[in-house]
């Protein structure tokens, strides 16, 4: 990737608090753009071009707002601009047979007691819920990645990928229900539960 | 009023647990779940189900040479001006 000549930041202040404030989300980001990509390497290319774009821009961030939002943008958009298109995607999920209460369901179904059910998904590796995830198509990926992994509200992942609150709600809901089909796949397969 | 029944409850669950519904309408899906064990264990089963995809999906080890290659964006680029 083509990398400007280093020079010294015209803006010392604005240097440091980029390194005090954007600095920190590193970790985060990095999981995500683990998520997005599906393998490290490109994960690495993504935050790194993430963090470049963002740096450059930081001058033109309004303070004040939501400076996790911001990064998270960028991340995405960033994403779907170079990265997507190196990637085949999954087949669609046929969403429209999924029950509303899915997974829960199943593990009753297989004689496991309403208070363990959430024990059997705890006791999958963490390696099977990541593939889970990455296998979903990458509208409902990245919609219930920005819910329930980053925590951001349904308002906050409209203005991140750019689309309608309601259409966040539809991919998320429809999307958690995949998560839940492939994740009773993965039970099934480690054993976890008795057919 | 008529109070929320178990079907009302159970399709507010997801947006209650994302913290979604208005002020109201979440403390009567709240009440609701303190009197019913059926409703009650399905929202606990989705409200861990969460919080477990946050933990095994949220904490991925960055690796030292990104840290780096961050931290060499910071020296060698300049911010834009506005």
């Amino acid at each position: 990737m083509a990398r400007r000549q280093a020079a010294p930041p015209d803006d010392p202040a604005l240097r440091e608090r980029f390194e005090r404030e954007v600095l920190p989300l590193l970790p985060n980001l990095y999981s995500a753009a683990l998520r997005m990509t599906r393998n490290p390497a490109d994960a690495e290319d993504l935050v790194q071009e993430t963090y470049l774009r963002a740096f450059r821009g930081f001058s033109g961030f309004e303070e004040g707002t939501n400076l996790r939002a911001w990064m998270y943008r960028i991340l995405t958009n960033t994403f779907i601009n170079s990265y997507r298109k190196k990637q085949r995607e999954p087949v669609t999920v046929q969403e429209d047979d999924l029950d509303e209460w899915y997974l829960f369901d199943k593990l009753g179904e297989s004689g496991v007691e309403p208070s363990a059910e959430a024990e059997v998904i705890r006791s999958m590796p963490d390696e099977d819920v990541q593939k889970a995830l990455e296998a979903l198509p990458e509208g409902f990926r990245l919609a219930v990645l920005l819910a329930d992994v980053e925590g951001f509200s349904y308002k906050e992942i409209a203005q991140i990928l750019g689309i309608p609150i309601g259409t966040v709600m539809s991919r998320l809901h429809r999307g958690r229900r995949a998560l839940e089909k492939a994740l009773w796949e993965r039970v099934r397969e480690r054993g976890l539960v008795s057919d | 009023m008529c109070p929320i029944d178990c079907n009302d409850v159970l399709t507010q669950i997801e947006l209650y647990l994302d913290g979604e519904l208005d002020v109201s309408l979440h403390a009567e899906v709240h009440d609701h779940l303190g009197t019913c064990s059926d409703c009650a264990d399905r929202s606990e089963f989705q409200r861990r189900l969460k919080a477990m995809l946050r933990a095994k999906c949220g904490c991925d080890e960055v690796p030292a040479a990104l840290l780096k290659r961050v931290h060499a964006i910071l020296r060698e680029t300049p911010p834009t001006s506005r």
